[in-house]
């Protein structure tokens, strides 16, 4: 994914964002604080507006998008970026996937991948700071926290049909 | 002209900028025009030529009121002006503004001469269809949903350059124009503009700190009296001096531009500076007798067939400079062509000079011009669809 972002002099700041499709989201900030969202069909194209936002409402949808309220844990992975190169990782462990059956401290992800695991979330319970002895189940879901090599490696890891892995 | 001037009329001034900003949002054009029209309707020209009593005189506080405005239309300027944006985005910028200056400055010097007019009128002259308008254009992008389009950028930067040239220029002419003529006399005007601006100009580098601290004022009226009176005395005191108000209140502006303060002030000022602007372009049309105006018609008619197309040629090779293609680049040249405020601001500096062009003509020229440009500007923007299509119907014809 590319931003770009560039100054409108007495206006505000412009952030072109590329969408999957090859087309593009245009969010132009105002100084007064207004946010209004374009979407470009092509780079060629005009852009058209969709809508826009108050200050305080624009801050709502935003916090609503990243998934403050309701984080669909449906697909087997989704992360937060902390920072360039730190993310925040979900990690969702199928029947299949080696770590099940495994205490934490036995899974040694920490010395294999280099993550620390810092949530287990269990049905509707999280388990925060998880103790070294808790025993991994199927359809837990694993929060880890490192860096973004670390992350991939040990999503395809712990996701992986024990058959395909060694 | 000069009067006192009593509550009901200072009413009435208000009322008439209100029913102009209707009916400028009614119709859909810029609200500029609109203030000077119904300025010059309701003034001593007009209404006071059959209805004296009702008509509102342009007495001692609307001249002071309409400096207020060009006070804070100059410090707006200079806030959103960052000598960090223009160096990062140098090359293009100084390529875009240079060309715009190459092209539309000479052209009105070159009119002025044409005309028989002195050196200095045709260099306000120059000014006058030089300076596009920030206010009419910047408005226009954000209407039409421009302003996410890469058509943006060579239009804001080019502006952006323009303000710069504006605050050196309007610092120049007004040391000459207020000089009592001589060589000797203007050169020891303009080097105590220059001198009183650079001490502004150490203010603006060293003072970012000091200004941080002295307006970290938690509640919001002690912030903005305080923002309003350190803009308004140092343009004070410099208009004291001899020197150019407007280019004062530039600086101050520069000032907070590299503080914190930037974003409130924009929030909490900018209605203040929309009143007094308001009443500036309305002072404006206090003062124009539209049978002066009548008598510029043709000098008017010249400037505006011959200072359209400079525009849209710089303006299109501007978007070159962008690496835009044909029809984008048509777009900057359309959006340029309309000029505002700053003619007006200059037309108000040359009407304080002497003999019956810089006192009368122009300022009845410049708000002809302005009238003319700042409606021919926004229709050209909204219709540009139709010279983007016979460009394009050009450019198939010489290919195929």
């Amino acid at each position: 994914m590319t931003v770009y972002e560039s100054d409108l002099p007495g206006v505000g700041k412009k952030f072109e964002v590329e969408l999957n499709d090859g087309s593009q989201l245009v969010i132009v900030i105002h100084n007064t604080g207004k946010r209004e969202l374009y979407l470009r069909e092509s780079p060629d194209a005009d852009s058209d507006k969709l809508f826009e936002l108050s200050d305080r409402l624009s801050r709502q949808v935003g916090t609503i998008m990243e998934g403050a309220y309701f984080q669909p844990i449906r697909t087997e992975t989704i992360d937060t970026v902390l920072s360039d190169d730190t993310l925040i990782e979900w990690v969702k462990l199928s029947a299949e996937s080696p770590l099940v059956g495994k205490t934490l401290a036995e899974s040694h992800v920490r010395q294999r991948v280099g993550v620390s695991v810092i949530a287990v979330q269990r049905g509707d319970e999280t388990i925060s700071n998880p103790e070294a002895d808790l025993t991994l189940q199927e359809g837990d879901t694993l929060v880890v926290i490192g860096g973004q090599d670390a992350c991939r490696e040990f999503q395809e890891y712990a996701t992986a049909e024990s058959s395909s892995n060694e | 002209m000069a009067a006192a001037m009593e509550l009901w009329q200072v009413g009435a001034l208000f009322v008439g900028i209100a029913v102009a900003g209707a009916i400028a949002t009614r119709v859909g054009l810029s609200v500029i025009p609109l203030y000077v029209l119904v300025g010059m309707l309701v003034g001593p020209n007009v209404l006071g030529r059959y209805a004296a009593e009702f008509a509102v005189p342009a007495g001692d506080i609307v001249t002071i009121l309409a400096e207020i405005g060009i006070v804070l239309l100059l410090f707006f300027l200079g806030l959103e002006f960052s000598l960090d944006r223009l160096l990062e985005a140098r090359r293009r910028i100084t390529g875009s503004g240079l060309l715009d200056l190459g092209i539309n400055f000479p052209v009105g010097v070159g009119l002025g001469l044409l005309f028989g007019w002195s050196l200095l009128e045709s260099v306000l002259l120059g000014g006058i269809v030089y300076i596009s308008s920030s206010a009419v254009i910047t408005k226009s992008l954000i209407d039409l949903g421009w302003i996410a389009n890469s058509e943006s950028e060579p239009m804001l930067g080019t502006l952006v350059f323009e303000d710069l040239f504006i605050a050196i220029y309007l610092a120049v002419v007004a040391a000459l124009v207020g000089g009592s003529g001589g060589l000797e006399s203007a050169a020891t005007d303009v080097a105590i503009a220059v001198a009183f601006l650079g001490i502004l100009l150490a203010g603006v580098w060293f003072g970012g700190p000091l200004f941080e601290r002295v307006f970290d004022a938690d509640s919001s009226e002690l912030f903005v009296l305080r923002v309003l009176a350190m803009a308004v005395f140092v343009a004070g005191i410099a208009l004291a001096i001899g020197v150019s108000e407007a280019v004062a209140a530039f600086f101050v502006g520069m000032g907070f531009s590299s503080t914190d303060h930037v974003e409130r002030i924009e929030r909490l000022l900018t209605p203040v500076r929309d009143i007094f602007a308001a009443v500036f372009f309305f002072y404006i049309g206090l003062g124009t007798d539209p049978l002066l105006v009548a008598t510029t018609v043709g000098i008017l008619a010249v400037a505006v067939v011959a200072t359209t197309p400079t525009k849209i040629l710089s303006g299109f090779y501007s978007g070159r400079i962008y690496d835009l293609d044909d029809r984008r680049s048509l777009r900057v040249g359309l959006g340029m062509v309309t000029r505002g405020e700053f003619s007006l601001i200059i037309a108000t500096v040359a009407a304080t000079g002497s003999g019956p062009i810089m006192t009368q003509v122009i300022p009845a020229f410049a708000v002809g011009y302005v009238l003319v440009m700042s409606i021919l500007g926004t229709v050209l923007m909204q219709y540009s669809e139709v010279f983007e299509g016979i460009l394009e119907r050009r450019k198939s014809e010489t290919t195929g």
